[in-house]
């Protein structure tokens, strides 16, 4: 290790150092909110800094273990602003529960040190040793409102199912492995062009090949690997279950963009009929599972199944051929960044007084009740179905732009995904309907949410208003994406 | 003239939305009279669009274009021909009249009810001014939500109901024609190398005018925009959400719906669909008019059963749009004209029918046909108008309604005489339920029901009738001079045939 190796890695390093930051303040001042707060958002601003220095740098560090690129910064700057949101919107939700803010935060630091781990990992083991970094403290997060049975009951189910799927993971690892000879994902790609050249798969490396696929469809939870995905994200809290639902999400693409686009690509051929299939099974069940939800946040949890479905429609149109299914899938992450954190925002500021349940009933009358925040999640939600002109319509649209380009197979889902767009309509205007068409159960405003929380929503607002028609935005998400493409 | 003339119409109702947003809910005066203002303002702006286009001009006038993703070679384009100006002022027209008759029978959120009905305006005159096909789209789904929310928010007993089903019908539709509008840029792409003009409407007139989509792909995107227009004209059998969504609408609401909604369909099938796709178009000409058919004929016959007011006019719009598609598809000059003048008529004769519906309706608050009875007695002035939209409605010549629905049975006669002898016999089951409807609600002795209500029952107010009026004068205009319209027409009807196939007759 020299010093260059340190500073490719410097952003992993800077989010554990602010972790241990917020650890140490709260030995200090233990149990005081406003000190832990201000250390986790000061050294999220370092972490940024230390991004923002290895912007347009391209460097391998470890002997070819860990890279950096355009790719690299671009998931670490989302990874950033999941934990800024994530943070941001906590307190408000923590505070009147008695839950620590200091624990939280650091927790959900050494998480984010584990999901920019992945985005620059380019070793089969750092890949793995990355994602087990960043679900570890998601399992403590889900059961973080201990004396809740619900939310332990969601942690329990997640982190046996989780470390499940790990294990199927690695053994597919081993798998690919053996048959490579090499753990660098390059070394791997130049041995599958062989393999592709001969145009017959070993059955090893099929199998190798199924046991990774099953472990990441876990963690994106895709259908039919879903089953811990609603538990968990009901019994949450509710600013962890807004983590939950994009940050391990990215995290999952952010390996199979590292992995099975990288090292697989020379065999994309071979797991186009798998995509395909879990493409359109995953939108499908997700979609009409969640129209029978009359929870929010439970409904929410299988919209963002839905929502995995639509960007697996992405990588089935780039193992069919098409590469621009890779930046659609960025941007499509991007964009339900703030668009489902935004959704879960609005939940996490009605239940601020505890007890208060996120059923849909909650939200009846909402409209009048708080007309700012009955207004906002009118638009995530119509974002979420896919309206013009805001982010979540873009990113369907680029997806689905890209699986057409395809043609085929991802064509066919292109199709199958409007339907589905067109289904998830019901259940997001539903609660439209109830914001807006029904009289409030309970009579009078709501209290106002505190300075953090109104910045945290109103960044997701500004996201999901601005994403798509943003430039800029357009212009580092192709650049991220070229590095795959090459 | 360097004036942006088709941006000021279509984003005058956004500045006075936004105008209206940061005015205070406790003066709804003040909002209702901004709001008039706003789209009177639009309204004369449209106007002035209609004195400057000039007939005889070739293509499209009054273009604007300007990069707006340049990656994907989308633009922001507008222009109009002669068609999209009639409909743009047709909108206009109607919508200052909408929200003129929302004075008295909106009392609350006001200001939430004005917003969204002038970024409905946006987005229906968005439509009409679109030549990019991704702009077309976005502004054809900026209409839905509004008209969801007012529906949805100030609608009738079942009206939630209603207006889910009014969204998830259209958005079937609608998510199905963004897949081909992008299949047809990407087909646009793979034959050029280049993203540039791959949704630029004229770019893939020309491309297609060249025979260059191949037929199976012209198929597959034909039926995905036929669909999506044929949910929202609406055709048999897609029309069920029509009757749920008029009923349970405020009054302001069916106008437009009737007025401006269904046209939608009407334009996006003669703009787009039929242009891009003419093979696919004459492939399924001959099912498409057959359900125009069965759509005049069977609802004319549902209307005669009905027993409440709004859902019988509701069913008689099935009835008048399956003119409008018939005369589309029949191919001919003066079908077309006929179709054009049909959407024209339909809107105000309708629109007038919902507004004078909706003012008994704020009196009885009853729309039920067999509790009414004497109205003539007891609202002479009201039982006038409505016996006049009623006989223009049934196609009396000399009022605008006939001389659409005479070109269309012209055009489609020609084309094969059976369609004709057909849809002239609707014309004959629409006087039926017109004219019955009108005898048992303004003849005969005045109902207990009505009696019952004793001095509510007022005849029309100065502002109603100020709703009214226009209309009822444009529909005695526009019958006796028919080629106010038709000179707008021959233009668009020339390229229309061309591009569909059919000479340059």
């Amino acid at each position: 290790m020299n010093w260059s190796d340190l500073g490719c890695i410097a952003p992993v390093v800077a989010a554990v150092l602010a972790a241990a930051a917020v650890l140490v303040v709260d030995m200090v001042a233990p149990g005081r909110r406003r000190p832990a707060l201000i250390a986790a958002l000061a050294g999220l601003g370092a972490v940024a800094l230390t991004v923002l220095a290895l912007a347009g740098h391209v460097e391998t560090a470890f002997d070819g273990a860990y890279k950096v690129d355009d790719l690299t910064v671009f998931l670490d700057a989302l990874f950033l602003i999941v934990a800024a949101l994530t943070i941001l919107l906590a307190g408000d939700y923590l505070e009147p529960r008695g839950l620590p803010m200091a624990e939280f935060a650091a927790i959900l630091l050494f998480a984010i040190a584990g999901a920019m781990l992945i985005s620059g990992a380019a070793d089969l083991l750092l890949l793995f040793v990355a994602l087990e970094l960043m679900v570890l403290p998601g399992y403590v997060l889900a059961g973080f409102a201990r004396r809740d049975p619900y939310s332990t009951e969601g942690a329990i189910k997640y982190f046996l199912l989780g470390s499940f799927s790990s294990a199927i993971f690695l053994f597919g690892l081993a798998y690919v492995w053996g048959i490579t000879g090499s753990t660098r994902v390059d070394a791997v790609a130049a041995a599958l062009i062989e393999v592709a050249a001969t145009g017959k798969i070993a059955p090893g490396l099929a199998l190798g090949l199924a046991f990774v696929t099953t472990g990441v469809a876990f963690k994106m939870a895709a259908v039919p690997f879903h089953y811990w995905t609603p538990d968990a994200y009901q019994g949450s809290p509710t600013p962890v279950t807004a983590y939950l639902s994009v940050g391990p999400k990215i995290g999952a693409f952010a390996i199979a963009l590292r992995l099975l686009v990288a090292a697989l690509g020379p065999v994309k051929e071979d797991w186009l009929p798998v995509l395909v299939v879990l493409a359109a099974v995953t939108m499908t069940m997700g979609n009409l599972v969640a129209i029978a939800q009359d929870n929010v946040k439970r409904m929410l949890a299988y919209s963002s199944i839905a929502h995995t479905g639509y960007v697996l429609v992405g990588l089935a149109a780039y193992a069919g051929g098409r590469d621009d299914g890779l930046w659609a899938i960025l941007f499509y992450l991007s964009a339900y960044t703030f668009m489902n954190m935004g959704a879960f925002a609005v939940v996490a500021a009605l239940q601020r007084r505890p007890g208060v349940s996120s059923n849909i009933a909650t939200f009846a009358g909402l409209g009048r009740r708080d007309p700012w925040l009955g207004a906002l999640m009118a638009l995530f939600l119509l974002s979420l179905t896919g309206i013009p002109p805001l982010a979540g319509f873009w990113a369907k649209a680029y997806v689905i732009v890209a699986a057409i380009e395809a043609g085929g197979w991802p064509a066919a889902l292109a199709v199958l995904a409007m339907l589905n767009a067109a289904a998830a309509a019901f259940y997001y205007l539903r609660v439209v309907v109830y914001m807006y068409m029904r009289e409030p159960a309970a009579e009078g405003r709501l209290a106002a949410p505190g300075l953090l929380f109104r910045a945290g929503l109103g960044a997701t607002a500004i996201g999901t208003l601005a994403f798509g028609i943003f430039p800029a935005v357009l212009t580092a998400v192709g650049n991220a994406a070229l590095v795959l493409i090459g | 003239m360097n004036l942006p003339i088709l941006s000021l119409i279509v984003f005058s109702p956004l500045v006075g939305a936004l105008a209206i947003a940061a005015l205070p809910s406790s003066h709804p005066n003040l909002i209702r009279r901004t709001a008039l203002a706003t789209s009177l303002v639009t309204w004369g702006l449209s106007l002035l669009l209609l004195a400057a286009f000039s007939v005889d001009g070739a293509g499209f006038q009054f273009g604007e274009t300007a990069d707006w993703i340049p990656d994907f070679g989308i633009q922001y384009k507008l222009g109009v021909d002669g068609l999209s100006v009639l409909l743009i002022v047709l909108t206009t027209t109607l919508t200052w009249i909408s929200i003129l008759a929302s004075f008295d029978p909106i009392k609350t959120r006001v200001k939430e009810y004005m917003i969204s009905f002038l970024i409905l305006e946006v987005g229906m005159v968005g439509v009409f001014a679109a030549l990019d096909l991704f702009l077309f789209y976005i502004f054809w789904e900026l209409v839905l939500v509004p008209m969801y929310l007012i529906i949805g928010i100030w609608g009738g007993a079942n009206r939630i109901y209603a207006t889910m089903k009014f969204v998830l019908y259209t958005l079937v539709g609608s998510l199905l024609m963004l897949v081909a509008i992008l299949a047809t840029a990407w087909t646009h792409q793979t034959a050029t190398g280049s993203w540039a003009g791959a949704f630029d409407f004229e770019t893939l007139q020309a491309f297609a005018a060249a025979g260059s989509f191949g037929r199976d792909f012209q198929i597959l995107a034909f039926l995905a925009l036929f669909l999506a227009f044929a949910i929202k004209v609406p055709m048999f059998p897609f029309h069920t959400w029509l009757p749920d969504a008029h009923t349970e609408a405020p009054t302001a609401g069916s106008v437009i719906l009737a007025g401006v909604l269904l046209k939608l369909g009407a334009y996006g099938l003669i703009r787009f669909a039929i242009p891009l796709y003419p093979e696919a178009a004459h492939a399924f000409a001959w099912p498409i008019i057959v359900l125009s058919v069965v759509a005049i004929i069977y609802g004319a016959i549902v209307s005669i059963v009905q027993p409440d007011l709004k859902r019988l006019i509701a069913y008689s719009s099935v009835s008048h749009m399956g003119f409008v598609t018939l005369g589309i598809f029949v191919f001919s000059a003066t079908a077309y004209q006929g179709a054009i003048l049909q959407i024209v008529n339909h809107g105000m004769i309708t629109g007038g029918l919902f507004l004078l519906v909706g003012m008994v309706y704020e009196r009885t608050h009853d729309r039920t046909i067999a509790r009414m009875g004497g109205l003539g007695a007891v609202l002479p002035l009201w039982s006038t108008a409505f016996g006049f939209f009623i006989l223009a409605s049934a196609g009396l010549p000399g009022l605008s309604g006939f001389v659409g629905e005479f070109l269309v049975f012209v055009g489609s006669f020609v084309y094969a005489p059976w369609i004709a002898v057909a849809a002239i016999g609707a014309m004959v089951l629409a006087a039926t339920y017109l004219l019955w409807m009108f005898q048992r609600v303004g003849f005969g002795p005045v109902s207990d029901f009505i009696a019952g209500l004793g001095d509510h029952m007022t005849d029309m107010t100065r502002t109603e009738l100020a709703t009214i009026a226009p209309l009822a004068a444009l529909i005695v205009v526009f019958g006796l001079f028919p080629g106010l319209i038709l000179d707008f027409l021959g233009g668009p009807a020339r390229v229309f045939l061309a591009a569909a196939g059919v000479g340059g007759g």
